[in-house]
């Protein structure tokens, strides 16, 4: 057995291969992370709730199929944790809301049917904004995460439990939900890849609704290729999201290694000229853009000008898609019920007064508002109008290109409480990263460089719907000059040396 | 449009929704920062422009046969009540 698969170091590429050959145990591999994972999961906040007993159950029944000379998945042994609004059965699934307090789903949700098929291991439900709506998973109702970098940083969000997960070795892969952002923020903030996948490119089965129009399922991983498996494991059409698309393809692992010869990368100018991109991030975007063309890429100039009322439209979009989906929340059937007495309609008010936090009562509210008569035409009829210009600026620039490169945040992580008294100012870290969620198109943040204070750098491509293989092959190409996906932070190299 | 304690006192009645009065005050003061912000909208040129209520992108997987599945999840499903009466969930008194 060697020790690079043995350890928590371990990529899941190398680890399945491993499991499948038989020279380590699943069990020996979900052990090992589970150990690690009690030395950081505690110190970072990562989880909502842990699965140790399922997965060395799990691992052993991995073990078993194997020595009866079944064929195991292409993730087999791999411990993968799930962020806490995906559903499985019999676990505690709380999207970060008291609401949800106690609640089991009777399902498994299409990507964790597809992760067991595929003989992965399930750690545990990360931790994350309420309903996944926040950028640092402040907005939990349990407790915030910490950034792996920096204990007394965000870890971004709403996906920050899986980032920090992934950024911290207690798994090779994490996955979460993307709505503005959800998770290639965090993965910027956290120094690890996260995709966020072409609208319908995964069943969202399962996953708990946030804004319908805009959800996507994504990964996080710590190399491109296995960002590539883990997108592999869960992309593809399901007849229970109609949203979903057979067009949403495999990617080849072996096209991953094609290089930068031949590719085009467009250059949005006019994003990068808005206020609030800090110097460092702006340089290393710059010194990424000089190594692609450096390697063969060609650069282009491309303009994206709707995209500056992206923040806007999306503030109107999403908020009135989750005033619809929160309205289920209703105390009747599972989760919290209000205790304090009146009629039915006291109950559900009550009910939704208490179960909900700050941020998702304001966003039902702002929602509400933007839906009520008099005027969804000004608000959210406008909004979608827009959202078709930011759409069509980009498959415009994608015409001509084969992917688009932007920074994924305006600044490095930033710290606890700093921005959580300030909804406007936290919505606007959102504004590299919504411009692709409006229009649909898949986005991968990867790491790309280090701060001047040490917190990581992540850089965003874009590309044409289903083209994440174009995505993650520039992503490998970078591997090659750049080491930055590869350093650990402090809090994973002290509990595993 | 700016928005008063009165307008949100009725969007949180239409959203079920119960305030403190405390909140309700911060609530106005953040979504008038909130559409203020998002006022910026009305200047930009719509006309002609067809919304995009969601991204279609691709074809739609096909629709299942219209058959009877059984569906096991009863039990499980009635356990998450918050108040049960036998199969029913029970909730307060309604007329």
């Amino acid at each position: 057995m060697s020790e690079s698969v043995k350890g928590v170091g371990a990529t899941a590429e190398a680890i399945a291969a491993a499991v499948r050959s038989g020279s380590v145990s699943a069990e020996e591999i979900t052990r090992a992370f589970l150990t690690h994972a009690d030395q950081t999961a505690g110190k970072l906040g990562t989880y909502l709730h842990r699965m140790p007993e399922e997965a060395l159950r799990a691992a052993r029944a991995v073990d078993q199929r194997r020595a009866s000379g079944v064929p195991l998945g292409a993730l087999a042994g791999t411990p993968i944790a799930i962020k806490d609004n995906i559903c499985i059965r019999g676990i505690p699934t709380t999207c970060g809301s008291k609401i949800l307090e106690g609640y089991r789903p009777p399902y498994d949700a299409h990507v964790i049917e597809r992760l067991r098929a595929a003989d992965a291991v399930l750690v545990g439900k990360t931790n994350c904004d309420e309903f996944a709506m926040g950028s640092s998973t402040e907005n939990s109702a349990y407790h915030p995460t910490r950034n792996p970098w920096d204990l007394a940083r965000v870890p971004g969000g709403s996906s920050g439990g899986s980032a920090a997960a992934v950024a911290a070795r207690e798994a090779p892969i994490a996955y979460g939900s993307d709505t503005g952002g959800s998770v290639r923020q965090p993965a910027a903030f956290c120094g690890v890849y996260g995709l966020k996948p072409t609208y319908g490119a995964v069943s969202r089965y399962g996953l708990v609704a946030f804004a319908s129009s805009l959800d996507q399922i994504g990964p996080f991983a710590r190399t491109a290729r296995d960002t590539a498996l883990a997108y592999n494991a869960v992309a593809g059409p399901d007849a229970r999201d109609m949203t979903s698309r057979a067009e949403a393809r495999p990617v080849d692992l072996a096209a991953l290694e094609g290089g930068m010869e031949g590719l085009t990368i467009g250059i949005p100018r006019d994003l990068l000229e808005g206020e609030g991109l800090s110097p460092e991030i702006r340089a290393c975007f710059d010194a990424a853009a000089a190594a692609f063309a450096a390697h063969g890429a060609r650069l282009a100039d491309v303009a994206l000008p709707s995209s500056k009322h992206a923040i806007a439209t999306y503030y109107l979009i999403a908020p009135a898609e989750a005033s619809s989906n929160l309205a289920r929340y209703d105390g009747v059937r599972y989760g919290l019920r209000a205790r304090n007495g009146g009629d039915l309609r006291a109950m559900y008010e009550r009910t939704r007064g208490q179960g909900f936090g700050r941020e998702v009562r304001r966003r039902i509210l702002l929602g509400t508002y933007a839906l009520s008569a008099g005027y969804y035409d000004a608000y959210y009829l406008r909004a979608q109008k827009v959202r078709t210009l930011v759409r069509g600026d980009f498959l415009k620039a994608l015409s001509g290109t084969d992917a688009l490169l932007l920074p994924v945040t305006p600044t490095t992580a930033f710290g606890l409480g700093e921005k959580v008294e300030d909804p406007l100012a936290m919505y606007l870290n959102d504004v590299y990263s919504i411009p692709a969620s409006l229009a649909g198109v898949p986005a991968l943040s990867y790491p790309a460089g280090f701060g001047a204070t040490g917190l990581p750098i992540g850089l965003q491509l874009v590309g044409r719907p289903f083209a994440e293989e174009t995505l993650l092959r520039i992503a490998r190409a970078n591997e090659g000059w750049n080491d930055a996906a590869t350093k650990a932070p402090p809090i994973a190299a002290e509990v595993s040396a | 449009m700016p928005i008063d304690a009165r307008t949100v006192e009725k969007i949180a009645a239409l959203a079920r929704l119960e305030l403190e009065p405390a909140e309700e005050e911060r609530m106005v003061r953040e979504l008038q920062a909130i559409l203020a912000y998002v006022e910026q909208l009305q200047a930009v040129d719509v006309a002609g422009i067809e919304p995009t209520s969601q991204v279609t992108e691709g074809k739609p997987p096909a629709l299942r046969p219209d058959e009877e599945r059984p569906c096991d999840v009863r039990d499980e499903a009635l356990a998450q009540a918050p108040d049960r009466d036998g199969d029913y969930f029970r909730v307060p008194q309604v007329v």
